[in-house]
């Protein structure tokens, strides 16, 4: 089972999965319980109320189950709605406006069958473990090999959260709104929701923001979309794209991109840490993570259909940014179907912005141990959230800079997404089929076999990209 | 309270939880916050290694890669930098075509 490495000095601990009886009976329980923190005391009550609940589930099914379901979604939904971001819903806007409806349908919703795939293994490893997928990595890795996988984090999640301060500035510049009033807005947002102090509160917070993600939807039926047309897509993944082949290439890794990042291991399984977790909750965690992919596609596919009149009408959509295309589609859309378009791609970034800057805060207080819970005070854990603050005042500062090629970054940031995702799923792949790590939650013959198409399948399609993009500079 | 909670938690796995028989009264659902100010109230909730003070004091062991699992690293990493590389020119010369 689950091996621990202990400092000499520390009395000894208890098995792999202990029973809550253990911990209280344990020899250490007098030590640990002068030694409880804020963070703990803040998970137990959060735990508390998920015991409660399965009580309830005992005696009414639907209710009590709807109960402990609402109390354990969260991660899940927040991850894949996370990802839902400025530049993946571009990336999906610019699919829709330059090859209609037809093969990329299909194609969001198997991208969004792989990110499932990969989320999932990342739920039982915070449940299982209850240490954030940096911390493990180094752990079990060693420095040289963690240094790499957060380097890879680091870079990624800055470039994403600077396309997030894009989408944000350009959802409120369909508006009228001057760049640094909107970015200032989006900051204060991103330090209002951190403010509380709490993980549940934060949580519940960013998952009302992250519903109005549904705001693609409203605009996709104002595009009026044939139906029809949408549901022969989905069975026969025609018609297929024709075009430049490079430009049809950098469209697929960037809508893979849009959906499977390593930003979400890393967020996924430190908020499944953060949020108190344990074993028993795996299912519900599933649960919410198939429900996040769900919505996620259905809004995906929502800003495809919204754009989709733009490749009707012949409208080149190359080199749009988020407010041309809110103004482009207005025509067809009406006014409020574009300040719908508009408002929705301002949502994706604030969302976006709080949980990648939030990956890179835990990722960070993993690694060099100093707390890391949005369940402590401002105050106590002052380098955590100097990290997430930090970050994202420094990308919505780079996004001031004028005269940058804004649509073309929105783009190769999920490409690079692409290409950094297979190290990220080794290292993710090695620890969920670790047993001394993982014990019976150990991944299974078909986990493995999904997980690994998904690597091949990555690596394939940036592979693919490399070589067209040589023959193209050639 | 502390009864009933423990009762509950006898076993964190899925397929064996033990109830108390106070969990199947009327109104078990309802009962009011516990004292989390008792230590050990905190603990019963918490699985032993979800304690902070116990997650600083032990630490996953490195494990020992294996011939395979280094080349299948050192791989990804070659791949990763050979195609940030590309990218890299690719968006330079998108930037700043060269005439």
């Amino acid at each position: 089972m689950k091996r621990l490495k202990q400092d000499a000095s520390e009395p000894s601990f208890g098995p792999a999965h202990p029973t809550t009886d253990v911990a209280a009976a344990s020899p250490i329980a007098r030590d640990l319980a002068g030694l409880l923190t804020h963070e703990d005391v803040d998970r137990a009550r959060d735990r508390w109320r998920v015991s409660r609940a399965r009580w309830a589930e005992r005696r009414s099914k639907t209710l009590g189950r709807l109960s402990v379901l609402w109390l354990l979604v969260g991660p899940g939904v927040l991850v894949f709605l996370g990802e839902n971001d400025a530049p993946s819903m571009l990336s999906y806007s610019a699919t829709g406006a330059r090859f209609g409806i037809g093969f990329f349908i299909p194609f969001i919703v198997l991208t969004f069958a792989m990110g499932l795939v990969v989320q999932e293994m990342t739920v039982r490893l915070g449940a299982v473990t209850h240490r954030g997928h940096a911390e493990l990595i180094f752990d079990r890795f060693g420095r040289f090999w963690g240094f790499f996988a957060m380097g890879d984090l680091m870079l990624g999640n800055f470039l994403t959260l600077v396309t997030e301060f894009i989408g944000i500035r350009a959802g409120l510049g369909f508006f009228g709104i001057r760049p640094a009033i909107a970015v200032g807005a989006g900051l204060a947002v991103v330090f209002a929701v951190i403010t509380t102090g709490r993980y549940w509160t934060w949580e519940r917070i960013t998952m009302g923001l992250a519903i109005f993600n549904a705001l693609f939807v409203p605009a996709a039926i104002l595009a009026h979309p044939n139906w029809t047309a949408v549901g022969h897509s989905l069975v026969t993944w025609s018609p297929l794209p024709h075009g430049n082949p490079f430009d049809i290439l950098l469209l697929i890794l960037a809508d893979i991109g849009a959906t499977v990042t390593p930003w979400m291991i890393f967020f996924q399984q430190s908020a499944v840490v953060d949020k108190g977790m344990q074993p028993r909750d795996i299912s519900a965690g599933r649960f919410d993570t198939t429900l996040g992919a769900l919505l996620a596609a259905a809004f995906g596919i929502a800003a495809l259909l919204a754009t989709a009149p733009l490749f009707h009408h012949g409208i080149d959509a190359s080199q749009f940014e988020a407010a041309q295309f809110a103004e482009a589609l207005e025509p067809w859309i009406g006014h409020i179907g574009a300040a719908l378009f508009a408002l929705g791609i301002f949502e994706a970034g604030i969302v976006a912005a709080i949980a990648i800057a939030t990956s890179s805060a835990y990722a960070f207080g993993e690694v060099v141990h100093t707390g890391h819970s949005l369940n402590r005070p401002l105050r106590e854990a002052w380098p955590f959230y100097s990290i997430l603050l930090g970050s994202a005042c420094a990308a919505a500062a780079l996004v001031l800079i004028p005269h940058a090629p804004l649509e073309f970054i929105v783009l190769i940031v999920n490409v690079i997404a692409v290409l950094a995702m297979p190290p990220a799923l080794a290292f993710l792949l090695l620890l969920v089929n670790d047993r001394e790590v993982m014990g019976e939650y150990v991944n299974g013959f078909w986990e493995n076999a999904a997980a690994i198409a998904v690597t091949v399948v990555l690596i394939c399609a940036g592979l693919g990209f490399g070589i067209a993009t040589v023959i193209h500079m050639g | 309270m502390r009864q009933e909670l423990n009762g509950e938690h006898v076993k964190s796995s899925d397929a064996e939880i033990k109830v108390s028989a106070e969990a199947f009264e009327p109104g078990a659902d309802k009962v009011a916050a516990p004292d989390l100010k008792d230590p050990s109230l905190v603990l019963s909730l918490l699985e032993a290694d979800q304690v902070v003070a116990a997650k600083q004091r032990t630490h996953f062991g490195r494990r020992n890669l294996s011939v395979g699992a280094r080349v299948l690293l050192w791989g990804l990493r070659i791949y990763v930098v050979a195609m940030l590389v590309i990218v890299l020119i690719s968006a330079i010369r998108a930037i700043h075509p060269v005439p």
